[in-house]
């Protein structure tokens, strides 16, 4: 079995354990319980009747006071960046998420998730770009969630 | 029993230190005792190195090269497994083995991800506390006791063409001196201003300002901007109060005007004025000359008044000046300056006219109320105009008993 390690990279508080927590136990827990260090999940998924192992680090946010390290980034194929709509300073910062990134990595693979959309109105998710890559992202209220994992699971392992 | 072995016993007894071998072919030949509780799988010899440690995985480039590297050892911090957080470190053992050690930080991980939790959660609060006081149009401030600026909103600093708080500080901007008493510091400032709005000018813009002590060592000031609002309270108190013909107030205005000047008890003269043989101009040139004269009329008695002196239209060709001076007498040389100058002025159609003027003199703390001062200089006119017009006369106060000290 093929497996890749992927990581959820993202400011502080912006859901990405419970992204992975919706995506591997299909469930979700309201309470902000803040990861320290590096936890890994392991989800299989069956791609073109193949089956692939993800190994999904859930990597703890970047704070203003300490930076995401490096090291964990060594060997990943892909990554979810992951913002928050309810604060725009966390989706402002993932564009030097994903440069970091992709210095260690260059020839991986990433999709963004605006997460915490159960926040917005209707009409407030229009301002939130509708790129190829970029999903509009619920954990609480399961919205996109399979799709930004499978989207680069995908990815990768069709590369 | 190597070195590192004996070494490693005495470690792994105090039940800190667990580890694996693993040999060539990336498989497990070797476990410490304890090492089980920390894996999701059962733990056995032979077992796939990734089964245990996928931390390993993509970094097979590392798993290669220490078993070539004697003083090989990488460490991947704060791993949580199995509920246990750990460092786990990769290093040399011999040619054909390599070490995973892996040291138990459960303890001291838990106090810091307590310690992170209180710090995210204080961060999160701060700025949404930020992006609330950001988001006031008022310019908000906050001085220290050394009476330094530290911190400003966003409004402050775009107001003062700031890219940040430091470059605030560097500027040091003294609002304090654009109050308008002699204030020299943010903290005398706020001692004159504690509980009250007060007025603050800079530049072209006025601002309503307050200040609160937030507790004994710091201010915060609250600077409104209200230079639109008094500009349209001016513009909409002139259409309401300035007569639509002469420009001049009118004298519900000027009534207000003159209760304000009795209060401040200070000396002026109050001046009806009236044109002399007005009615004749409307007969012999109509009115709508009539309506041109009463406006040229109004303009030189405005352009010759002083800023803060008072001019309204009482109605037909009457109107009613204000003077301040200290000094009655300099008060009738400027009265008769502005009659000289009534008389020689060219007006556009009508060539000459003359004015008649009767005028009260309103002493220090004396009685005198609007209304008495009003029927003072009104009879001081009518002498005027019966003793031939043209000419300026003033009636006096009378003194009833002790009534006026």
């Amino acid at each position: 079995m093929i497996r890749k390690k992927i990581l959820l990279i993202g400011d502080f508080h912006v859901g990405k354990t419970s992204l992975i927590r919706r995506y591997v136990d299909h469930a979700f827990d309201d309470t902000y319980l803040t990861t320290i260090g590096v936890k890994i999940s392991r989800k299989k998924l069956l791609l073109d009747h193949k089956e692939y192992e993800l190994l999904i680090w859930d990597l703890e946010g970047a704070t203003p006071q300490k930076s995401i390290p490096k090291t964990y980034y060594r060997g990943a194929s892909g990554a979810v960046f992951v913002g928050d709509v309810s604060r725009l300073e966390t989706i402002r910062n993932l564009d030097a998420h994903i440069a970091a990134f992709k210095e260690v990595n260059p020839d991986s693979v990433h999709v963004i998730a605006h997460n915490k959309a159960d926040l917005l109105q209707l009409d407030q998710t229009n301002r939130f770009q509708n790129l190829e890559n970029t999903f509009l992202t619920s954990a609480k209220e399961d919205i996109n969630v399979d799709k930004i994992f499978t989207t680069l699971a995908k990815e990768i392992f069709h590369d | 029993m190597t070195n590192i072995q004996i070494i490693l016993n005495a470690i792994l007894s105090k039940n800190i230190f667990e580890y694996l071998l693993i040999d060539r072919e990336l498989k497990v030949c070797h476990t410490s005792t304890g090492a089980h509780q920390y894996m999701e799988y059962a733990l056995q010899k032979g077992d796939d190195i990734f089964m245990h440690m996928p931390e390993f995985l993509g970094s097979e480039d590392m798993l290669k090269e220490v078993f070539e590297t004697k003083d090989f050892c990488y460490t991947f911090k704060t791993v949580q497994k199995n509920n246990y957080y750990m460092d786990v470190s990769l290093e040399y053992y011999n040619h054909d083995s390599a070490l995973i050690l892996l040291q138990n930080i459960t303890k001291i991980t838990e106090v810091q991800q307590k310690l992170l939790q209180h710090s995210n959660e204080a961060t999160l609060l701060y700025r949404a506390l930020q992006k609330i006081v950001d988001a006031q149009n008022a310019l908000l401030f906050v001085t220290n006791s050394a009476d330094e600026i530290e911190f400003a909103n966003q409004s402050f600093l775009y107001y003062f063409h700031a890219e940040n708080l430091d470059e605030i500080k560097e500027k040091s901007p003294k609002l304090y001196l654009h109050a308008s008493r002699n204030i020299k510091s943010y903290n005398e400032l706020h001692a004159y201003s504690e509980g009250r709005e007060i007025d603050l000018t800079i530049g072209n813009d006025t601002f309503i300002m307050q200040s609160t002590a937030i507790e004994e060592t710091h201010r915060l000031f609250t600077l409104s901007k209200v230079t639109d609002m008094y500009e349209r309270t001016k513009s909409l108190e002139a259409e309401i109060e300035v007569d639509a013909l002469t420009g001049v107030y009118r004298k519900k205005y000027f009534d207000l005007k003159l209760e304000q000047l009795l209060k401040e008890k200070d000396h002026f003269a109050l001046i009806v004025v009236d044109i002399d043989n007005f009615k004749a101009i409307n007969d012999n040139y109509g009115h709508t000359v009539g309506d041109e004269v009463l406006k040229e009329f109004s303009s030189l008695l405005r352009e010759n008044i002083r800023q803060g002196d008072l001019v309204a239209r009482w109605g037909g060709e009457e109107f009613l000046l204000t003077l301040k001076m200290d000094d009655f007498q300099k008060a009738m040389d400027r009265i008769e300056i502005l009659r000289k100058t009534i008389a020689q002025h060219a007006f556009k159609h009508i060539r000459h006219l003359t004015a008649s003027f009767g005028v009260s003199w309103r002493e220090q703390c004396n009685c005198d109320d609007a209304n008495s001062l009003l029927q003072r200089a009104d009879e001081a006119l009518y002498q005027a105009k019966n003793k031939g017009r043209n000419r300026v006369i003033a009636k006096e106060f009378e003194k009833r008993g002790n009534q006026c000290t």
